[in-house]
C-alpha cells in the first residue's frame, strides 16, 4: 500500500510530451518582416482506463476485481473507434483559436500556420492541447 | 552464448520500424518554384519526453532555405521510427520556394 501511495506522486508530478500531429502552411516571407504569434488552448482530462485500473491495483493488491475490470470494458466499449488522444469532457475548447490568432496580428496577414496537437500525460489525467504557431506579417 | 546475444542486441538496437504519424499538403502554385526540404528530430527513451519543441526546428530550416521568398505546396510529414527502446520521432518538411524576380 505504501509503495503505490509513494508511486502516485512521482506519476502526478512527472509529465510527458505526446504529439499527435503537426501541419504546416505556405510561408511567405517576401511581404515584410515576420512576428512570431502563438495560440495555445488546453483541456484537462482523466485518463479513466488507467485509473480503473491503479484503483483496481491499489484496492484488490493487484488480484484484480471483476467489478472494475467490468467498468474497464463498459468504458472501451464507450470509446471504441478512431480518436487522437484521451477523450475530454467538452468539445469546444479549440473553437476560438482563430480569433484569438488574429489579436494577435494587427496587420492581419498571417503565414507560416503550424497546427499542432500534443499533449502533456501525467499517467492518470492528461493535458490535451491544440497549438497553433503562425508569422503575422508586419 | 554471449557472442549470440550480442549479435542479437546490436540486430536489434539497429533495426527501426517505422510508423508514419500524419501527413499533410497545401496547395501547389502553378509557378512551383525549386523544391526546398528540411527536417528536424529528436531522440527519445521509452517515449519519456517533456517537449516537442524539434518540430520547429524543422520549419525554421525550411525558412532559412526561402529567405525572402514564398514557399507553398508545404508537405509536411510526421513519423516515428521504432528502435530498441529508443525512439526517434522526426518531422520532414518540403515545400516550393518561389522568389522575386529582383531576388532569383
Amino acid at each position: 500500500m505504501r509503495k503505490y501511495l509513494l508511486l502516485t506522486p512521482i506519476l502526478l508530478l512527472t509529465a510527458c510530451a505526446r504529439m499527435d500531429h503537426i501541419q504546416v502552411g505556405d510561408i511567405d516571407q517576401s511581404q515584410g518582416k515576420l512576428k512570431p504569434i502563438s495560440v495555445k488552448v488546453s483541456e484537462n482530462t482523466v485518463n479513466v482506463d488507467t485509473t480503473l485500473a491503479l484503483t483496481d491495483a491499489v484496492l484488490s493488491n493487484g488480484s484484480g476485481s471483476d467489478e472494475i475490470e467490468a467498468l474497464r470494458t463498459i468504458w472501451a466499449l464507450m470509446n471504441m473507434g478512431p480518436r487522437t488522444g484521451n477523450p475530454v469532457f467538452n468539445d469546444a475548447y479549440a473553437q476560438n483559436v482563430l480569433n484569438q490568432l488574429h489579436a494577435q496580428c494587427q496587420s492581419g496577414k498571417i503565414t507560416a500556420i503550424r497546427s499542432v496537437r500534443e499533449a502533456n500525460d501525467y499517467a492518470i489525467a492528461s493535458g490535451e492541447i491544440v497549438r497553433i504557431d503562425a508569422d503575422c506579417i508586419l | 552464448m554471449i557472442r549470440k546475444f550480442c549479435l542479437l542486441f546490436i540486430a536489434l538496437t539497429l533495426s527501426g520500424c517505422v510508423g508514419l504519424n500524419t501527413v499533410s499538403m497545401t496547395q501547389i502554385p502553378k509557378d512551383k518554384g525549386q523544391l526546398v526540404e528540411a527536417n528536424a528530430h529528436d531522440w527519445v527513451f521509452l517515449n519519456f519526453t517533456t517537449q516537442n519543441d524539434f518540430a520547429d526546428r524543422a520549419v525554421d530550416n525550411l525558412k532559412d532555405l526561402c529567405v525572402g521568398g514564398k514557399i507553398s505546396g508545404v508537405f509536411t510529414k510526421h513519423q516515428t521510427t521504432s528502435y530498441f527502446l529508443v525512439f526517434k520521432r522526426e518531422v520532414i518538411v518540403s515545400g516550393y520556394c518561389s522568389l522575386p524576380k529582383d531576388r532569383m
